[in-house]
């Protein structure tokens, strides 16, 4: 048997602009001039990508980097506009079923179950969808229940359970058909700290279980705990790819400054660019608003705090806080791409 | 590696897990249905409603003693106008119901979230669109019946004819009545916004179909018009067996044309679902409000 789980090759997506772009598009171009082709937005750019059985692969990028474009790829949602894929040695194109049958999807969580429905009649509806055969559907609806800690819960309607069991049904309709290759969109999107921690030690277990699972976050510290390789992917390339500690590794002699400033003002930010061996400054809302967070990377923290305090400290702005920190995932990010995550 | 046991390795006959997956769509279409309760009440009162604004309308026009009913005997070949209304709308909101059920079925379940959930399966996904017809195929007989006892019982409407005859003509006009919800269905996939669509099939229906009026009344070229649609066919061939008690040999050229057209919109609808699927996949709007 192939080794790889998952294999993406050239893999493409473009769509059509809509009509409203196209019409600015042609107005742009001028009346007589001969109309150009509709104009295309690439999602997905000659994504590359390797998987291999039993490993928990991160996909990492903001909205609109492409991944989950890239997962309804892999999982035939979408026809790739070229290159291809393979899942569990299936083509993407050319057998697609196959693909399906090899494949737990989890996408939009909770929207994506009948809510007029009990959970154990979600669940046995989608094993019924992936042939399995009645008997066995309710043995292996029996087992995810009781998985899940939704055995007493199992014949209440989907519409009074919270959030997080809603998410928890969504995911053994993933797993339902035990499927040896996962695939997570956002998985703990919009849970509370509790649930989310649940879902991050399912699959862990799953993990442990043999599954193979790409899991698509814009939480750093999830694909940091749950990844046994994360790629990161901006603007429909992958543009870093390792484990997470390789990826830090390319940061490694730099440290990552965090600051608390009142009195911010956007004069500022250029001035504490121009301090010598200072780079990829990044201004975040803080939750106090009247404080500031600022994140920048340094080779040399000794010589840049004190000019950092020295050009901070003037017309009644302050530093409040300061912390030297380890590069984490976010800071790799940010050196590759120059922007913050969730920007 | 943990060697997982998965679907694959079941290897169940793909023609009974298909079946077992369409009992199961069945069972969950069913199951929604009964848990929005509001169905049944109008189940009892639409057969009634619908029609009777029709009759009473008919009734007033038909001037004292019903001096009129003989021009609409010369007309139509019955005097019994409340059954010749009662079949003609009847047809009507079969179609009415069969394009909000089963040509909105895919975008419901679009608008619900859940569409991309059953696309990601192994099953056929056609097999979602039969589980509708399914479920719709009882409500209508149900639908039927009411409408038949309610008109029985309440106006004191005598249908004759052959029961056989009537299940015959309603069977042979399935297939275009839902190969036209098939149509819909898959268009409504790409289009979205369905409401208007269906408002306008409704309406062209009314018009060319003659659901209250003879053809007869029609412009030449409304009459071309109405020559290709099958609910002409089905309504003409039942009023025929349940008003004037015609035979099997009276009817038979429009059960064929039924047929005929049957055929013909059961294919497009396939293609129409099969190419909007593929349009679909291309342009990412499976999962799209």
């Amino acid at each position: 048997m192939n080794n790889n789980a998952i294999e993406a090759i050239q893999l493409v997506k473009q769509f059509k602009q809509k009509k409203s772009k196209k019409a600015e598009f042609d107005k742009k171009r001028g009346f007589f001039q001969k109309k150009a082709a509709q104009p295309i937005f690439t999602a997905v750019d000659g994504i590359d990508l390797v998987i291999h059985r039993g490993e928990v692969f991160g996909l990492l990028g903001p909205n609109g980097a492409g991944k989950s474009t890239t997962i309804r790829m892999l999982c035939t949602l979408l026809e790739p506009t070229s290159g291809t894929a393979f899942v569990n040695g299936f083509e993407i194109r050319k057998q697609p079923t196959q693909v399906r049958q090899s494949l737990g999807t989890l996408l939009a969580g909770e929207r994506s179950i009948y809510w007029k429905l009990t959970g154990r009649e979600n669940l046995m509806y989608f094993a019924a969808l992936y042939h399995i055969p009645t008997r066995v559907a309710k043995q292996r609806v029996e087992e995810l229940l009781k998985l899940m800690e939704l055995t007493d819960r199992a014949d209440e309607m989907v519409e009074k359970y919270s959030t997080g069991m809603k998410q928890r049904i969504a995911i053994s309709k993933a797993l339902v058909a035990k499927p040896p290759i996962l695939l997570f969109d956002e998985p703990t999107l919009g849970l509370d700290p509790q649930a989310a921690r649940n879902v991050r030690d399912l699959i862990l277990k799953l993990k442990s279980e043999g599954h193979t699972i790409l899991l698509t976050t814009h939480y750093m510290e999830e694909a940091d705990l749950l990844s046994d390789r994360i790629g990161i992917i901006d603007k429909g390339k992958i543009i870093a790819l390792g484990t997470p500690e390789q990826l830090k590794e390319q940061i490694q002699q730099k440290e990552v400054i965090h600051l608390e400033i009142s009195g911010w003002f956007e004069q500022l930010e250029h001035v504490i660019k121009e301090i010598p061996g200072i780079d990829h400054l990044i201004v975040k809302e803080g939750e106090n608003s009247s404080l500031q967070n600022i994140s920048l990377q340094t080779v040399n923290s000794r010589a840049a705090i004190p000019l950092l305090i020295d050009k901070v400290n003037v017309n009644g702005t302050h530093l409040v806080n300061m912390n030297i920190l380890k590069p984490s995932l976010e800071d790799v990010f940010i050196n590759l791409t120059g922007k913050a995550l969730r920007d | 590696m943990t060697n997982l046991p998965n679907v694959l390795n079941l290897k169940p006959n793909r023609l009974l897990a298909e079946l077992n997956a369409i009992r199961a769509i069945v069972i969950k279409q069913w199951l929604h249905t009964v848990r929005y309760p509001t169905w049944v009440l109008q189940l009892l009162i639409w057969p009634l409603i619908f029609p009777a604004a029709y009759i009473l309308t008919a009734r007033a026009f038909a001037g004292p003693e019903q001096i009129a009913l003989p021009v609409f005997n010369a007309a139509t070949g019955t005097d019994n106008y409340i059954g010749y209304i009662v079949i003609g709308t009847l047809i009507w909101m079969w179609q009415n119901i069969v394009l909000w059920n089963v040509g909105l079925s895919l975008r419901e379940e679009q608008l619900r979230g859940t569409l991309e959930s059953n696309w990601l399966t192994p099953v056929w996904r056609f097999s979602l669109l039969i589980g509708s017809i399914l479920v719709q195929t009882v409500t209508i007989f149900f639908f039927i019946a009411v409408t038949f006892l309610e008109y029985r019982f309440l106006f004191q409407i005598h249908f004759q004819g052959n029961i056989g005859l009537v299940i015959l003509a309603f069977a042979v006009a399935f297939p275009s009545i839902y190969g036209i919800g098939i149509t819909f269905a898959s268009l409504v996939l790409r289009i979205k916004e369905a409401n208007s669509l269906v408002h306008f099939v409704r309406g062209f229906v009314m018009i060319f179909c003659g659901i209250t009026f003879p053809i007869s009344v029609l412009p030449g070229w409304m009459k071309s018009v109405s020559q290709w649609l099958p609910q002409t066919y089905v309504i003409r061939a039942i009023r025929e067996i349940t008003l004037v008690g015609a035979d099997f040999n009276m009817v038979k050229q429009d059960l064929l044309i039924l047929l005929g057209f049957g055929f013909i919109w059961m294919v497009i609808g396939y293609f129409a679902f099969t190419f909007m699927d593929r349009l679909s996949r291309r342009s990412g709007s499976i999962g799209q409000y």
